[in-house]
Parts: structure tokens; C-alpha cells; sequence
């Protein structure tokens, strides 16, 4: 698999994710269209949008692991697609469960190339069932056991589908500041339902929208008057 | 990602799939008995057939585990990076079988 060959930014200077081109038609209804996505290093990125507007398709086009005609992924200004097989490059946490129902968290962890003593020590229940298998875990455990191992892996960019899903609220905030901790070194992008918890946390709001991606300029005021939140 | 990491990913997907390719050899072992060829002599037409089984094994993966390639692809692994170790050594071990087989039964 090819190593990470994006070009290099300036010293100092973060890297830069982008991803435009992105057209998808499901029969007769546009998905997306006209999409432009920018993430750099040292930002949280939130994307947000009705069910169904195409927020998983998206971020899942731009891992590479849907291919999309005419879709352009470009870190630094270079071309990755399929960006996944760019190793150090990005990673992504789907919807569905990521780690294999057999293996353990410690094993999980190898294979990620993450030090899971690291990754788990803000949260030392998750640190006591390391050797249980990913399986044998809640569902919120899992989640946030999967969203961690993500996050600190060796990688620019971290794409998150719904991370706090399942996740208990008393570990939200802490998974929170380690986002906010981690961003110094990966730029991450997220789209998560629990809007209150993603506008606290990024830097950047983007609204999909009847296939259109819109950048937010103030996003509590945008998402109110467009009928996303109340008050 | 270093070879320990892509021979353990490889370890792993085959260890799901085991069964099912598990399954396709003992039918062709099946059918040869219900035939009357046993033993199954080893020759290109028993490889073939091996070798025939493997896009019904990933259609029934595919259904049964559609999410699976998520984590694989979180290694920066394709499908064909897990695929292709997993068709050579399930026939080499097949053919192996086959053979071994032959002999004992010679």
C-alpha cells in the first residue's frame, strides 16, 4: 500500500483536506451535489443535516471507500483517492460496529498500531475490560472504546460518523476534551446528531442540504433559523 | 503498516471465513464420495473447483458480515489485500488435503 505521498506543507503550517466534485444521484433524487469540503489539522469539523441527506455518503466518499465518478480528494493540494489506502493519511469510524465481534480491545488496539493504555487512560472502566473481546462490550462501550482507538492512531485526519451515539453522558464531556486535545496534531470531522455537543466543540460548521453543502458562518444562528434547533 | 500488522489482519479475516470455506471444501470432498471418485484424485479440474467456490464464499460474506471491511480499510487494506492470501492459502491447503488423502488411501 502506498505510504502517505502528500506533499508536505510549509513548516508550521497545517495540512489541509479537501474534497470537491462529489456528485451522487439515487435514482431520480440528487444526494449530493456541488459539494465542497475543507478540514486542516488543528480544527474540529462538524457536518450537519437532516437523516438521509447523505452525511455517511459523503464522509464515506471521501475515505475512498465509495467511489464516485469525478469525486477529487486532495490532501495538500495532491490527489488521494481512495485516501484509506494513503497509510498515516485518515481513518474513519462508520455507523455500524468497527471492530471485529472476536477480537479483543488490546488486540484491536495492534492491529491500529495504538497504545490502548493510552488512548483508554481518561477513562479507566474502558482501561479494566482491554482484554475483553470487542463482542462481549455494550453498545456504548463500544462505541466509545472504537471512537478513542480512532482518534489517537497515527493518522492527519479522522473522519466520525455519529461518535457519541450510545456514548453515556457523563463520559461525553471527557470525550470531548480529548478531542479538543487531540486536534493540535489531526483534523478531525464529524457529524453526530447531538447537535449541542458538536456546535460546543468545532471550529467549523457545514450544513448539507437538499444535496447542497452550506459553511456556516454563525452556526447557532444558521441551524436555528433554518429550524435545526430551538431557543 | 509492517508485515506483523498485514499477516495478523490476513489471520483474522480468514478466521472468520474459515468456516464457510471450511464448508465449500468438504462439499467438493462430499460429492466425491456421493460420486464414486474417492479418492479424489489431485488435478487441475479439483483445483478449479476449489478455486470455483470462492465467489459464492465472498457473496455469503458479504451478506453475512456486510460491515466487515470497515476495520480492514481503517488498516489501509483492500478487499483484494485480504482476498488474495486467503484464495492461495485455503487451496494450498486443500490441495494438500486432497493429496495427503490420495496417499493414505493408496
Amino acid at each position: 500500500m502506498p505510504a502517505c505521498a502528500t506533499s508536505v506543507p510549509a513548516p508550521g503550517a497545517p495540512h489541509v483536506l479537501e474534497a470537491d466534485g462529489i456528485q451522487l444521484k439515487l435514482g431520480n433524487r440528487v444526494l449530493l451535489s456541488d459539494v465542497y469540503l475543507r478540514v486542516q489539522t488543528g480544527q474540529v469539523v462538524g457536518l450537519l443535516g437532516r437523516n438521509g441527506c447523505g452525511k455517511s455518503t459523503l464522509l464515506q466518499t471521501v475515505f475512498g471507500a465509495r467511489p464516485v465518478a469525478d469525486a477529487s480528494v486532495r490532501v495538500n493540494g495532491r490527489r488521494v483517492v481512495p485516501a484509506y489506502r494513503q497509510l498515516g493519511l485518515l481513518n474513519y469510524l462508520p455507523q455500524v460496529p468497527l471492530l471485529p465481534s472476536q477480537l479483543t480491545v488490546a488486540a484491536a488496539a495492534r492491529l491500529l498500531e495504538v497504545d490502548a493504555a493510552a488512548a483508554l487512560r481518561n477513562f479507566p472502566e474502558l482501561l479494566a475490560q482491554k482484554n475483553q473481546r470487542a463482542g462481549e462490550l455494550s453498545g456504548g462501550t463500544a462505541r466509545l472504546v472504537e471512537v478513542l482507538l480512532l482518534l489517537h492512531a497515527n493518522t492527519q485526519f479522522t473522519l466520525l460518523d455519529e461518535p457519541f451515539t450510545g456514548v453515556m453522558p457523563v463520559h461525553l464531556e471527557t470525550l470531548a476534551e480529548v478531542m479538543s486535545h487531540l486536534k493540535t496534531r489531526k483534523g478531525l470531522l464529524l457529524t453526530d446528531h447531538r447537535y449541542e455537543e458538536v456546535l460546543a466543540l468545532c471550529d467549523v460548521v457545514y450544513l448539507l442540504h437538499d444535496g447542497r453543502l452550506e459553511l456556516l458562518a454563525n452556526p447557532r444562528e444558521g441551524l436555528r433559523n433554518r429550524g435545526y434547533i430551538s431557543g | 503498516m509492517n508485515f506483523a500488522v498485514y499477516r495478523r489482519a490476513v489471520g483474522l479475516f480468514y478466521q472468520r471465513l474459515l468456516p464457510l470455506t471450511s464448508l465449500g471444501s468438504g462439499l467438493i470432498l462430499g460429492s466425491a464420495v456421493l460420486f464414486g471418485n474417492w479418492p479424489l484424485p489431485l488435478n487441475a479440474s479439483v483445483v478449479l473447483m476449489k478455486l470455483s467456490t470462492f465467489p459464492l464464499i465472498w457473496y455469503v460474506g458479504q451478506r453475512t458480515w456486510p460491515d466487515q471491511h470497515w476495520f480492514y480499510r481503517n488498516l489501509h487494506l483492500a478487499q483484494w489485500q485480504l482476498w488474495a492470501p486467503l484464495v492461495v492459502f485455503d487451496t494450498v491447503g486443500f490441495a494438500m488435503l486432497v493429496g495427503l488423502i490420495h496417499q493414505l488411501a493408496a
